[in-house]
């Protein structure tokens, strides 16, 4: 064996890295990838949407008053003769950021939390989980509330707010994965390697770990997005004319008799959008769990 | 946990129907009542008390009228007086006194006869501080229970009630004041049985087991049969009632049903035999109904907006006006609120009979844009951020939303909303922890009822509203005047001053809006939305009503 040879080989594994493979198997998961499409369409739709909604999204009409879809408003109107695709597209902003950045809190404290208890162990993990567990018994809207009090309404606060009381199971499930990782060879070998605690959590225990993380954030997006409905109608998320689309929903849902479109499209767009996360989240777990996919 | 509460309601309804019984299958509970003269009826919230002394809300008092009654009851077709536990009344040469005669058959409902001397009793528990009783203002029309509600006096024998024989009752007024009558036919003012209530605990406590159905002793139509948390409120026919021969019903059944929808789909299904609230967006469905079960009417309620006028850019008078001037109210009314109430720009409710409303605050948006340049925010410029509190409802939510985009589009300043929870809203309210707020007054079919809390600190003056000039006319020109017309135009030109300072910018004046089974009779919609249950008869072989779907 000459030296060519073994850098051919270096070359070679370089190539199917942990990414790169996850990628080339989740480009095989048709549904996933249709999922991510659906979503980043979603996203651009988000963000481009002063720019496309057809009108203000606070101009009323209310001689108008609720129409059915027509050729002029491509959803109808509700009510105040608001037109309704663009109150779904600005409520898709608002409800998507809500979800990303909700989420996003929630995944770094949580998975930062559960890693270290769960590396560290014995005392440290025991006071560290005793406080989820306090946290846990905690009444959440309380929490939310009384943030809310201390520091007034504020979106960006609102989307803060709900990350800090949905990272407690992903602290959990971060946890058990790493307690169960820990006792593996290939930990035991980085460190006799001599890498730091902090090096093991971040290069091998994370990544490891993510497939069950991954499927959580897909279920906890949605969740929050619908928390955030339910923190609009107390009071204490979004105010009218802003709207997101769990308010568009839950108004939708008063009327739904006199003017079902007013429920039914603002109820796709979040459908479409959970289930485009879920597939993708599915494709992700299944793209990112080597022990599943050896074959 | 969220997902639980529409089971916990379907719970809740299904609890409902098991547990009353006796409905054969197939027969609604509409057609079971009709046969066994039972009115089933939607009544809001659960009961916080049947005290007449403790309750404050609607639905407490519409079940408290059936089981207590004061000395005057209303015909409910016109409102004219007929006696309750008094046979006839006199006012005095002066009108300063008014003579009660009572009823020697009067009894209450364990046999015991009424006297005055209960009377006098119930009136100075419910006036006790201790009592806490929140509607004391109804007696403050009797000569000194005010100073002796706020515990300025403490004599018993200097308050205003008299006690001439058992069955002679002289009450002194505060002031000779032509509406006095008014008030002796509150049901907070119906007698209540001493030694039931001394029997269970001290005269002043709130919470006393005196109002279980097991302990239960009062003087209405009707009698407290039973009553299960959340579920219902049963009363019977009381057979001591002196006019008991009148009483066409056996029983009532009272729901607590907080919600509109739930409370209309109840009725569609044959459950109710009226419901007291229609969802604002089934009105136009119902009125479309060949035969509707829905009536609509008046009622003695104004919707506004307090603005707190002690916090800039409030202060300017201008403002104030010209944001009462960019409400369109024909507008909001005809359209997002489908007509369910009366737009009115003035705050004593529209349909108050023998009065005339001033005009002040009409809708004009060039008039508004000129009152805003004046006060120095020409076109909305340098305009403050300012917020519009309401209390969480849909309906209140509806109009802040289409009065929001009024002032944004006539006068082009944000406003932003805010809504909170009831009580967390009525402690912002009493604070004065707000710029706008939104605020309900039900009034009585009396001009004095809306204008005389308006008084420079009135107890349920919340406005901040102090204008010597009003308070003379209240207090120095219509106190002493005698001729009813006279009064009138003075309580006119008394609303003039108040909306010409405007402290509020009224939206609409309430209607009424009942559904009601075929087989109900004697059950009228009019402006108090009283209800005298004497009246009230069912036709035994009425079918249930039915919806019927029409072609589009």
């Amino acid at each position: 064996m000459n030296t060519e040879m073994l850098s051919d080989i270096a070359d070679a594994e370089e190539g199917t890295s942990l990414w790169k493979d996850a990628w080339l198997r989740l480009r095989k998961n048709r549904l996933a990838i249709i999922g991510l499409c659906i979503l980043l369409a979603c996203i651009v739709l988000a963000l481009l949407t002063p720019l496309i909604a057809p009108y203000a999204y606070d101009a009323q009409d209310l001689d108008l008053g609720a129409t059915p879809p027509s050729a002029a408003h491509w959803l109808g109107t509700d009510i105040f003769g608001r037109d309704m695709l663009t109150q779904i597209l600005y409520g898709g902003r608002i409800s998507l950021a809500v979800g990303f950045i909700a989420t996003a809190v929630a995944l770094v404290i949580g998975i930062t939390w559960g890693a270290i208890a769960g590396y560290a162990g014995g005392r440290v993990d025991a006071v560290m989980m005793r406080l989820v567990d306090i946290l846990y018994a905690l009444p959440f809207m309380i929490f939310i509330i009384l943030l809310m009090v201390v520091f007034g309404r504020n979106l960006l606060l609102l989307f803060l707010a709900i990350g800090a009381v949905e990272w407690l199971t992903m602290a959990r499930i971060m946890r058990g994965q790493v307690q169960s990782l820990r006792q593996q060879e290939f930990v035991e070998a980085a460190i006799s390697l001599g890498l730091s605690p902090g090096a093991i959590i971040r290069r091998h225990l994370i990544p490891n770990a993510l497939g069950p993380i991954i499927v959580y954030t897909t279920l906890t997006i949605p969740s929050v997005m619908l928390l955030e409905a339910f923190l609009s109608f107390l009071g204490l998320g979004v105010q009218p004319p802003q709207t997101s689309w769990g308010l568009l929903i839950s108004y939708g849902a008063e009327t739904m008799e006199e003017y079902p479109w007013l429920l039914i499209f603002p109820g796709l767009a979040l459908t479409v959008t959970l289930f485009s996360l879920n597939f993708l989240g599915d494709g992700l777990r299944d793209a990112l769990d080597v022990r599943g996919s050896k074959d | 946990m969220r997902l639980c509460a529409p089971f916990a309601g379907a719970l809740v309804i299904a609890a409902l129907v098991a547990g009353l019984g006796g409905c054969s299958p197939g027969e609604s509970r509409v057609v079971q009542g009709n046969r066994e003269g039972v009115l089933y009826l939607g009544n809001g919230t659960e009961p916080q008390s049947l005290d007449p002394h403790v309750l404050s809300s609607s639905p407490d008092a519409r079940i408290a009228g059936a089981i207590h009654e004061p000395l005057i009851m209303y015909n409910p077709y016109d409102l004219s007086t007929e006696p309750g536990v008094a046979q006839r009344w006199e006012f005095s040469e002066d009108g300063t006194e008014i003579t009660f005669y009572l009823n020697p058959d009067a009894r209450f409902s364990n046999g015991d006869p009424i006297t005055a001397e209960d009377f006098r009793w119930s009136w100075m528990r419910a006036i006790t501080p201790e009592m806490g009783n929140l509607l004391v203002e109804v007696f403050y029309g009797i000569r000194n229970a005010q100073a002796y509600s706020k515990g300025e006096i403490d004599d018993p024998e200097a308050v205003g009630i008299r006690v001439i024989d058992p069955h002679t009752l002289r009450v002194e007024l505060a002031f000779p004041d032509p509406f006095a009558l008014l008030n002796f036919a509150y049901v907070y003012m119906a007698p209540v049985h001493r030694a039931t209530i001394e029997a269970h605990g001290a005269m002043t406590d709130r919470y006393s087991p005196w109002t279980k159905p097991e302990n239960f002793v009062g003087n209405g139509p009707f009698t407290l049969e039973d009553w299960k948390m959340q579920r219902f409120v049963k009363v019977k026919r009381n057979p001591y009632y002196w006019d008991t021969n009148n009483v066409a019903l056996n029983a009532m059944v009272f729901r607590p049903i907080e919600s509109a929808t739930t409370e209309e789909k109840m009725f569609r299904s044959g459950q109710l035999h009226s419901a007291a609230m229609v969802p604002n967006n089934k009105v136009k469905g119902y009125r479309e109904q060949p035969d509707t079960p829905m009536v609509e009417g008046p009622y003695m309620g104004s919707y506004y907006y307090l603005l707190n006028t002690d916090r800039p850019p409030l202060d300017n008078l201008s403002v104030r006006r010209a944001l009462a001037m960019a409400v369109d109210r024909q507008t909001l009314a005809s359209t997002v609120l489908q007509d369910t109430v009366l737009p009115s720009a003035n705050y004593v409710a529209l349909g108050m009979p023998d009065y005339e409303h001033p005009k002040v605050l009409e809708f004009n948006p060039t008039e508004a844009r000129r009152l805003l340049a004046e006060a120095g925010f020409p076109n909305g410029e340098g305009w403050p951020p300012i917020a519009l509190n309401y209390n969480t409802s849909e309906n209140h939510r509806s109009v802040a939303v289409a009065v929001q985009q009024m002032w944004k589009q006539h006068l082009n300043v944000d406003v932003s909303l805010a809504n909170q929870e009831w009580k967390v809203y009525l402690d912002t309210i009493d604070n004065r922890d707000y710029q706008i707020a939104r605020m309900g007054w039900i009034g009585d079919i009396a001009p004095s009822a809306f204008l005389d809390r308006m008084v420079s600190d009135g107890p349920t003056n919340r406005s901040g509203f102090s204008n010597a000039v009003f308070d003379d006319i209240i207090f120095n020109k219509i106190r002493p005047e005698k001729d009813k017309s006279k009064i009138m135009a003075l309580y006119t030109e008394a609303e003039r001053i108040l909306l010409e300072e405007t402290p509020l910018i009224p939206i609409y004046s309430y209607k009424v809006k009942r559904l009601t089974q075929p087989s109900v009779k004697g059950l009228p919609s009019n402006q108090t939305g009283y209800i005298n249950y004497k009246y009230v008869e069912l036709d035994p072989d009425a079918p249930a009503w039915t919806w019927q779907t029409l072609d589009p």
